[in-house]
């Protein structure tokens, strides 16, 4: 049984169509990205298979069941948009949450789950005394704390510093270990290629991309080419086979032209200048992102990659 | 009904244990009844300097008697041996003659004295008082002063002047004033409630005579005690309702209850507060009025029916209250709608004397059987002690529980819809097209 079906989904608002015509099966167990740039209907999906917002057409089915209308004590969902009650204590909110969803031994996983964050000693402070990452630690317990099946993460790391960032990540793994489902929303390309199992990119509306990183990598080939040379933004520019050039500063990664033989393109470098590294390898998710979104993706940081 | 009782649990826990419940709870019946006591408290507070009033007296018969009550006063109104202290001004009164030859310069001269502050009034009494002829402007009693129509001399001039003119018409038809002296005996006539058999069998002789307490101060009572809880607990779901929105915390709850819960839990916790409020006024209200050995007063017959009234306009409101709450962005927006929201909420205030003063007219019976002001002024017209049809209060109510559906319905429509909307200002339009749309 898979964990969510998504079947011919469409959602318009008055006349913005902001998913149309979406299918899309998440299997169980699995670490499910989604990726697509601003205002491509992530959320919106999100919000379908939530039942905050009913689609038009088409069907979603929750762990084998449609659940329009219905509740869902099953999903463990973080909202992009998210905030607590200032003026509850940690723990108070905690235990709110908790028996919302009816948990059993609450107490006891809400101590489980501070000290695996590092935020025990912080159980009776004020949430207004809690700093940014603090606060979206504790949102985070809030959502898996009754133990759902499917976990659905938007932007789970956006606020959070490299240190968080990784006792969270560690946390979603440690959830998949334990056979849930985990859907996560991400403008952070390398963390959706090292944790996904699958990654879904939704632009416009339209599903443009779906599989795992492999698959959708050999969809666009071998075509790129990692490169480190001495003054290579400059050099590069009067190199022939070149697409497009993107510079990461320590590297640059470079798209060939169709029908372009690399090591034509090897030798008219090595002519010009030394060449430290030289890989050819397939686009990475960042670079695909690119390709499908630009100009749009204007807020896509290339320094994440 | 969990996840509303869950949620529901937490509006109340944070409200009561909020500073602004706590002092409102003391603060706002020592206003409303405060307002009371400090009107009555300054109503002492008067200027207690001597007043100078030079009277003209073209009739040469009246002056006397103003002297003689002004003489009066001064002895024995003037200082409040019981407090020990000067409470009213004394009047010293200095007679003129008119001057025949200019009167109008006379009177200019003792406006300027008024002016000046050497006088604080003058009073002209004009040649027919006594025995009124063609010329009413001779016939009149006039009394300059700065401000004369709130001046309490000018009232007291009354009763010694009228008494004199009186004395001297009889004394003008040649009666004796002791024969006639019944002639001018004043009558009240006395309000008295109806009688009932069960009053006569428990032995009464009489009706009860009406008070103020039972015709007045009763049904204010009840009016403000369901005006308060709506403001307490109904009216701050609105920026209650928008702070969740702007903070973002709708979003994470509607990960884990529907919006229709959401919404509903809010509404349960206010009317568990105001029940909170409601029971700590009556129960003390009762408990004080029994030391004071009032308790006949207490109409608890009524109670019921404030409870019921009360608790279903916290809900009709709350639920409109959250609607809008959910349509707001930031706090201008709350205040923007604010206010017509809370129209419905004023108005009964505002009619209540008219109500009072006719429980059975038109106007009452329409206005009350009206939902969003039942709770209010049928409770109003129940309390006055006159008996309204049994029918009106129970087609009241099923008014009431029909409109407070209709809200809930309506508001769980605009909530649903508004509540993750973000950056759009709100208004009324908008928000009613969206209550009646289709989904």
């Amino acid at each position: 049984m898979h964990a969510i079906i998504i079947d011919k989904v469409t959602k318009t608002f008055n006349k913005f169509t902001a998913v149309d015509n979406l299918s899309l099966t998440v299997p169980r167990g699995s670490i499910y990205g989604f990726i697509g740039p601003n205002g491509s209907g992530k959320t919106t999906t999100i919000r379908m298979i939530m039942n905050i917002f009913y689609p038009d057409n088409g069907n979603i089915e929750i762990l084998g069941e449609e659940h329009i209308g219905s509740s869902h004590d099953n999903i463990g969902y973080l909202p992009e948009e998210r905030g607590l009650y200032k003026k509850m204590k940690v723990r108070e909110i905690l235990q709110f949450y908790g028996q919302l969803r009816k948990t059993s031994d609450l107490n006891n996983k809400i101590d489980y789950w501070l000290k695996k964050l590092e935020i025990s000693e912080w159980a009776d402070k004020k949430i207004e005394a809690l700093s940014k990452g603090m606060s979206q630690k504790i949102q985070f317990i809030t959502t898996i704390i009754h133990e759902p099946d499917i976990i659905i993460l938007d932007e789970p790391f956006s606020g959070l510093d490299p240190v968080n960032s990784e006792v969270v990540k560690s946390a979603i793994l440690s959830l998949k270990e334990k056979g849930k489902t985990v859907i996560f929303s991400t403008h952070d390309m390398s963390m959706a290629e090292r944790m996904c199992d699958y990654i879904f990119m939704i632009y416009k509306g339209k599903k443009v991309l779906d599989g795992t990183l492999d698959e959708i990598q050999d969809k666009f080939g071998t075509d790129t080419i990692r490169i480190n040379a001495e003054k290579a933004s400059s050099v590069l520019k009067d190199i022939t086979g070149i697409d497009k050039i993107n510079d990461y500063g320590q590297y640059q990664e470079i798209k060939l032209t169709d029908g372009t033989d690399s090591q034509d393109v090897l030798k008219q470098i090595i002519s010009k200048t030394r060449v430290n590294r030289f890989e050819l390898t397939r686009p990475s998710l960042h670079d695909i992102f690119i390709r499908i979104a630009k100009p749009e993706a204007e807020d896509i940081n290339p320094n994440q990659n | 009904m969990y996840k509303i009782l869950i949620l529901a649990l937490r509006e109340y826990k944070t409200a009561i244990r909020t500073k602004a419940f706590i002092i409102g709870l003391v603060i706002t019946p020592i206003f409303m009844g405060g307002s009371l006591f400090v009107m009555a408290f300054f109503q002492d507070r008067v200027d207690v300097d001597s007043k100078e009033i030079v009277v003209i007296d073209h009739t040469n018969m009246l002056s006397s008697a103003l002297v003689e009550a002004a003489e009066y006063h001064n002895k024995h109104e003037v200082f409040d041996s019981a407090r020990g202290k000067k409470t009213k001004p004394e009047y010293n009164l200095e007679v003129v003659a008119p001057d025949s030859s200019d009167l109008l310069a006379q009177r200019l001269a003792l406006s300027e004295r008024v002016k000046n502050k050497q006088l604080h009034a003058f009073v002209e009494i004009g040649p027919d008082v006594v025995f009124p002829k063609n010329d009413p402007e001779k016939a009149k009693v006039k009394y300059y002063s700065e401000n004369s129509f709130m001046d309490d001399i000018r009232g007291w001039m009354n009763w010694p002047l009228n008494n004199k003119i009186r004395q001297l018409r009889i004394a003008e038809l040649g009666l004796d004033q002791q024969e006639v002296k019944n002639m001018f005996d004043w009558v009240e006539v006395s309000g008295m409630g109806l009688l009932t058999a069960e009053s006569i069998g428990q032995g009464d002789n009489d009706a009860k005579e009406s008070n103020p307490i039972e015709t007045i101060l009763i049904p204010y009572v009840f009016l403000m005690l369901i005006f308060m809880m709506i403001i307490m607990s109904a009216v701050p779901l609105l920026t209650s309702v928008m702070e969740e929105k702007t903070e973002r915390i709708a979003e994470v709850l509607l990960g884990s209850v529907t919006p229709f819960q959401f919404m509903m839990g809010k509404v349960i916790g206010s009317l568990s507060v105001s029940l909170t409020g409601a029971l700590i006024y009556v129960v003390g209200g009762i408990l004080v009025v029994n030391q004071l050995d009032y308790s006949s007063y207490v109409p608890f017959d009524l109670l019921p029916w404030f409870f019921v009234y009360m608790l279903l306009s916290v809900v009709m409101f709350g639920s409109i209250m959250a609607a809008l709450g959910s349509a707001c962005n930031d706090s201008k927006d709350a205040q923007a709608l604010q206010f017509p929201a809370m129209l419905p909420i004023i108005l009964p205030m505002f009619v209540m004397m008219p109500v009072l003063r006719e429980p059975l007219g038109s106007f009452a019976t329409g206005l009350s059987l009206f939902p969003p002001f039942t709770p209010m002024l049928m409770l109003v017209r129940q309390a006055t002690p006159v008996s309204i049809p049994m029918w009106q209060p129970i087609v009241g109510l099923i008014g009431v529980v029909l409109f407070t559906i209709l809200s809930i319905w309506l508001g769980s429509k605009i909530f649903r819809t508004m509540i993750l909307i973000q950056g759009k200002k709100p208004n009324l339009i908008n928000i009613i097209k969206t209550a009646f749309s289709k989904g």
